[in-house]
């Protein structure tokens, strides 16, 4: 994902940076050592010039280095997002449901931007941080290996109490997540369901509840604050040790005469390097676990098999073709980690100038029959052909071209109301889109706006009511021209008159195309071709109104209790 | 498209606006802790001192061993031999043991300092999102209408987060920072004040620098914002209507689309990240520069034998421990600068006007025979210019059930958002029992009411804690009868949990018809004096919707209640059919008046039944 020759420049930037680093106090230390103790004034003059050429080059290296570290870390991260963009969206409703869609949009945002975040640390200090170590640690031992033993004993002091606090502190920090989402949770419900706790009096209860999610997340954001406190404190205690035993122990080598009292300064300004880099080490260690599972959320999500995918050479629907045909043949499904079948012995044809009707209670089964028929979830067995293709042999793209889909939750997106309603036939023009409206009835409404088509339509729809989204969506979905329709329970909001007029201007619009519609009214699906009647996943009937009013059970107490069993 | 980006970067700009009245209200928020926050610069200033002295008594030691040495030395070079070089440990002891209690103390302040930011900080933002959550139960539900749920939440989320994080690090960090800088300088002019004016210098040319790089980054670091946010945006947007996607074939062009965001992202944050992380090197550059004036000043100054060699050493140490804080706070200020901007968003939803108790202290009605009048009202909402009810009148005696229907827009729901003093009118009234709505508080009011709403609320816990929230006073019994009678027990005792299964989030492991069961059983158990039903049943197929319509005649019987409905065979019974269209009453009359009438009601009514001699049944 890095670009190795980057990375390879970095690196020398990097090193510049740090040789620099430690050699501003030791040109400082030969200036004073040796110019002013001598009086040399050439000398003084000469490693003066010296010691500005390598500030320049160390200062000029190290914005190298930030320029590299931040370019690729940033890099990473649009590297990361776009093949997860791509992923998902080609997911099925399988792998969607699998994951749920809240966490596929934190792993494609907040993770990658932790990636980015830890990855620019680890460009910049990573391998800065090691490096001061290493040199000050050879320059210890290699001047006086006695000494140095103190470094022997404090190191591990410091790893240790380092790990300590991690251990303490980091499932503290996992549990301050859970919070948090609990915390928002419970805050974003008094925010929807305002009116709900207004009427039933339950403000109090609501702030109760808050206030223990609040009060438990202080606690725990406390107490792990408090030991991340003690970092601080740990280390002012370290290195004061530290320099405390070279001076004890430096002055017993001097004054047996074993040791020059200039290595002491030396020393003490080694073990600040060391301790200091060890520290800052520790500082991005702790985001490396967090890095770590945010890739690996990442990759479940990259790694997942799409489990629809095209095949090699699909076979190709003519959408143009004279007659169309869409046939369910004995089919069963069930949804994926289940046992019982959502449908089963599915069984029906509609062509084209047919309108097909399904009708069945809640849960019985209708949505799940259109989203196969679009292929967001595969059977189990049987077929469902169009043309006598098997969809599963086409592609997906050929598939949905020839099937309009008014769906149930009548989604639209930010946008216009052009916008949203070429998003299935982009070359469609103003004329075409309005007379879709006219069919789905939602031009009187479009008509009032002042930008008319061009009016905004804000994320998700929501300044528009029900009613005005689900005209919106069929007339996206008529606007596709394609030849089989389906529109899933799409009439639901409308008023009884609204959806007896959408049904009519229907009526000439349809006569080359498969229609089914799929309904809980009674009235919607009265004058179909054929009506279905779904219970508990299976076809229970099957026939015209008159047919299935006479000899169906099911569809007889649907109707009544449509109509009261009132005589009219 | 074009317009909204414009709106929304005008919006991605998170600037203060006034940034210090911002901050003192905060100081005045944080005031209660007054005494925490004095601690806090005490054991600040404390540690930072302590820490300022350390280097000079650790420098005593190092003459202390330096003299022993070079009095050695000279007895060598005297002739005599010397085995032990005559150290003065006795002093050596003593300055060890006042490092130790140095370095202790500075250890202890320290941590005091860091542990009271820690309790301080977490308890003022408890603070704010308690008053942030009570400041939610004061607002009229018109802010609630006109603000989206995303906005309110990203106040109460990302900027609360922003918040706590600058408080818990920043705040530390930043008095810190100040303190080191004015004890180093104090220190620093005590040795050589023209050797503190080089220092001033060169650390006052790195300051020049982030005077002139911070702005970029800010700008980068607010444009990284806005650009986030709406790839945020977008991507929400687009996986949760995956579904659409697909059915239009749209995969690949809404990958473009948010590649393109992603692009940009990219962008911008390299540039972010640069800007910001070339702060540090320009600091330690200046640093270096300043370590070299000082050599070459003091060199020259040792020379002429002005200046002591200690003094040079001293200031080279000097030069370092001063750009500490200058880097610091200037890593600080953009920070801060977003927090302000953070804080100032939460305090304006503070601010925000809370209802208003207008008393209309009119005279109570005693001898009506009516439990809902109303008089004459006039309403709108605020954002529309003309009223949307003119002079809407209507009557209901206890025990009634009232039916309103109408077109989408018509005000059905309006005037239940009346009834419940969700709104107040602006002309005539609505009077309980006689007495003006406006003079019963409102909770007392809600009292009376028990509501079913088209969009079924739910929060994240068992199905029977969210049954058991329409009365908290509910037996167990109670509970399961209000879920008998609502057919919830029914699919209930399917699910592998029974009553204990939670609804997640979205509740997608029930159906919208289920769901709307639920809030029925909850309203039922509220058991009120009023019940509305606000298209209660649209999503429950109508065999359920049959049952459940039984299950309320009981339920209703003696009871009034407002029903609004697109199905007008749910409504058949009602004592009055209220026909409503653009917020008038068109009709009012039972179902047999009405449809004799042939007005509006008989047209949808007929709509609604095409062919009446197809569905006779019987």
């Amino acid at each position: 994902m890095l670009r190795p020759g980057r990375i390879a420049w970095l690196f020398v930037f990097l090193v510049i940076q740090a040789v620099a680093m430690l050699a501003i106090p030791t040109l400082s230390a030969e200036i004073i050592d040796n110019g002013v103790a001598t009086g040399n004034i050439d000398y003084i003059l000469k490693y003066g010039g010296i010691m500005v050429a390598v500030a320049v080059a160390g200062f000029i290296g190290s914005i190298l280095n930030v320029y590299f570290a931040s370019t690729e870390s940033q890099r990473v991260g649009a590297k990361l997002r776009n093949p997860l963009f791509d992923k998902i969206l080609n997911f099925s409703n399988e792998e969607i449901d699998k994951f749920g869609t809240s966490t596929l949009m934190t792993r494609t945002t907040s993770d990658v931007l932790q990636i980015q975040q830890a990855l620019v640390m680890i460009l910049r200090f990573m391998i800065l941080d090691p490096l001061r170590i290493i040199v000050a640690a050879t320059l210890a031992f290699t001047r006086e290996p006695r000494l140095a033993v103190v470094f022997v004993i404090i190191v591990p002091v410091l790893i240790v109490s380092i790990i300590f606090i991690l251990r303490k502190v980091n499932p503290l920090f996992r549990s301050l997540q859970i919070k948090t989402d609990r915390l928002n949770r419970v805050f974003r419900e008094g925010l929807t369901g305002i009116r709900v706790i207004r009427a039933f009096n339950r403000e109090d209860y609501e702030e109760e509840r808050f206030a223990e999610a609040n009060e438990d997340y202080a606690q725990t954001a406390t107490s792990a604050q408090t030991y991340m406190a003690l970092t601080n404190p740990l280390m002012i205690l370290l290195t004061s040790a530290t320099s405390i035993l070279i001076i004890w122990f430096g002055a017993q080598y001097v004054s047996i005469g074993e040791m020059e009292v200039g290595n002491l300064v030396a020393f003490t300004s080694y073990s600040t390097n060391i301790l200091m880099g060890i520290m800052m080490l520790s500082n991005i260690i702790t985001m490396i676990p967090r890095m770590q599972v945010a890739v690996e959320r990442i990759l479940q999500v990259l790694d997942e098999p799409n489990e629809i995918v095209d095949k090699e050479r699909p076979a190709t629907l003519d959408l143009d073709a004279d007659e169309v045909e869409l046939e369910f043949d004995h089919v069963d499904f069930s949804y994926p980690g289940t046992s019982k079948l959502a449908l089963e012995d599915i069984d029906f044809s509609v062509k084209d100038g047919e309108k097909l009707a399904v009708i069945g209670g809640t849960g019985t089964g209708k949505s799940t029959l259109a989203n196969l028929i679009i292929r967001l979830y595969d059977i189990d067995s049987g077929s469902i052909e169009i043309n006598g293709i098997d969809i599963r042999n086409m592609s997906q793209e050929n598939l949905r071209n020839a099937i309009g889909f008014a769906t149930q939750d009548a989604r639209l997106f930010s946008g216009t109301i052009r916008e949203n309603l070429t998003y299935g036939n982009e070359e469609a023009s103003d004329e075409e889109l309005w007379h879709a409206l006219e069919v789905a009835q939602g031009a009187d409404f479009v008509s009032e706006l002042p930008e008319g088509l061009g009016a905004r339509v804000e994320q998700g729809g929501d300044n528009f009511s029900g009613g005005q989204r689900q005209r919106l969506s069929i007339a996206r979905a008529l606007v596709t021209d394609a030849r089989i329709l389906v529109f899933d329970d799409s009439f639901s909001a409308l008023d009884f008159k609204t959806d007896a007029d959408l049904r009519e201007a229907l009526e000439p619009e349809t006569t080359d195309k498969a229609v089914i519609i799929i309904a809980q009214r009674i009235s919607t699906v009265i004058d179909a071709d054929e009506i279905l009647v779904l219970e508990g996943g299976k076809l229970v009937g099957k026939g015209t109104h008159e047919e299935l009013k006479e000899n169906n059970e099911v569809y007889q107490e649907i109707l009544e209790s449509q109509m009261k069993g009132e005589d009219i | 498209m074009a317009k909204n980006d414009k709106e929304t970067s005008d919006m991605g700009v998170r600037k203060a606006n006034n940034f210090f009245g911002t901050v003192a209200r905060l100081l005045r928020y944080m005031s209660t802790r007054l005494w925490a926050l004095v601690a806090i610069v005490f054991f600040a200033a404390g540690s930072a001192i302590f820490a300022a002295f350390t280097p000079s008594v650790l420098g005593q030691a190092t003459t202390e061993i330096f003299e022993g040495f070079r009095e050695g030395m000279a007895l060598r070079e005297a002739g005599q031999t010397v085995d032990v070089f005559p150290i003065d440990f006795d002093a050596i002891r003593r300055i060890v043991l006042i490092l130790v209690i140095l370095y202790v103390l500075e250890a202890v302040f320290r941590y005091l300092q860091r542990y009271i930011t820690a309790v301080v900080s977490q308890r003022t933002v408890y603070d704010l999102r308690e008053d942030l959550k009570a400041k939610l139960g004061t607002l009229p539900i018109e802010y609630f209408d006109t603000h989206s749920v995303g906005d309110v939440m990203s106040r109460a989320v990302n900027d609360m987060e922003q918040i706590s994080n600058t408080l818990q690090r920043s705040l530390s960090q930043f008095i810190l920072a100040v303190v080191t800088f004015i004890a180093v300088l104090v220190a620093m002019l005590t040795v050589d004040v023209k050797m503190t004016l080089i220092v001033f210098v060169s650390i006052g040319l790195s300051a020049l620098f982030i005077a002139f790089i911070a702005p970029k980054s800010q700008r980068q670091f607010a444009k990284q914002q806005r650009v986030v946010g709406e790839l945020n945006d977008r991507v929400e947007e687009i996986y949760s209507g995956h579904t659409i996607v697909k059915t239009y074939n749209r995969e690949d062009d809404e990958v473009s689309r948010l590649v393109e965001h992603s692009d940009e992202l990219y962008e911008t944050s390299w540039r972010a990240q640069f800007y910001s992380g070339i702060m540090m090197p320009a600091v330690n550059f200046a640093r270096d520069l300043g370590i070299f004036a000082i050599t070459l000043y003091g060199g020259f100054g040792v020379l002429q034998g002005v200046i002591p060699l200690g003094n040079v050493q001293a200031f080279i140490q000097y030069v370092n421990r001063f750009s500490q804080p200058v880097r610091q706070i200037a890593q600080l200020a953009n920070s801060i600068q977003i927090t302000v901007a953070s804080v100032e968003r939460v305090f304006e939803l503070l601010d925000e006007e809370e209802m208003e108790d207008t008393e209309a202290n009119r005279p109570v009605k005693d001898d009506t025979p009516y439990i809902v009048e109303f008089e004459n009202v006039q309403f709108k909402y605020s954002d529309m210019e003309n009223l949307l009810m003119t002079d809407f009148n209507l009557t209901v005696e206890e025990g009634q059930m009232i039916a309103i229907v109408g077109p989408t827009g018509a005000g059905k729901s309006t005037l239940i958002n009346l009834l419940e003093r969700f709104y107040d009118v602006n002309g005539g009234q609505i009077r309980y029992k006689g007495k003006d709505i406006r003079d019963i508080d409102r909770e007392e009011l809600r009292e009376h009411f028990s509501m079913v709403l088209q969009d079924t609320w739910l929060f994240n816990g068992t199905i029977w804690d969210n049954i058991a929230y329409g009365n908290s006073d509910a037996t167990a019994e109670d509970i399961q009868k209000a879920a008998r009678t609502a057919y919830v027990d029914e699919f209930v005792r399917r699910l592998p949990r029974g009553y204990d299964t939670i609804l997640n989030e979205e509740s997608t492991n029930i159906s919208q018809g289920q769901r709307q069961l639920i809030t029925i059983a909850r309203a039922f158990l509220a058991d009120p004096e009023i019940l509305i039903l606000d298209e209660a049943t649209s999503s429950v197929d109508t065999r359920t919707e049959a049952l459940i319509q039984t299950a309320m005649e009981n339920v209703l019987e003696g009871r009034t209640s407002f029903v609004v409905a697109h199905r007008l065979s749910t409504i058949q019974d009602a004592d009055k059919i209220v026909v409503m269209d653009q917020g008038d009453v068109v009709e009012i009359g039972t179902h047999d008046e009405l449809l004799a009438k042939e007005g509006f009601y008989a047209d949808i009514y007929n709509a609604q039944f095409a062919s009446p001699e197809d569905m006779s049944f019987a």
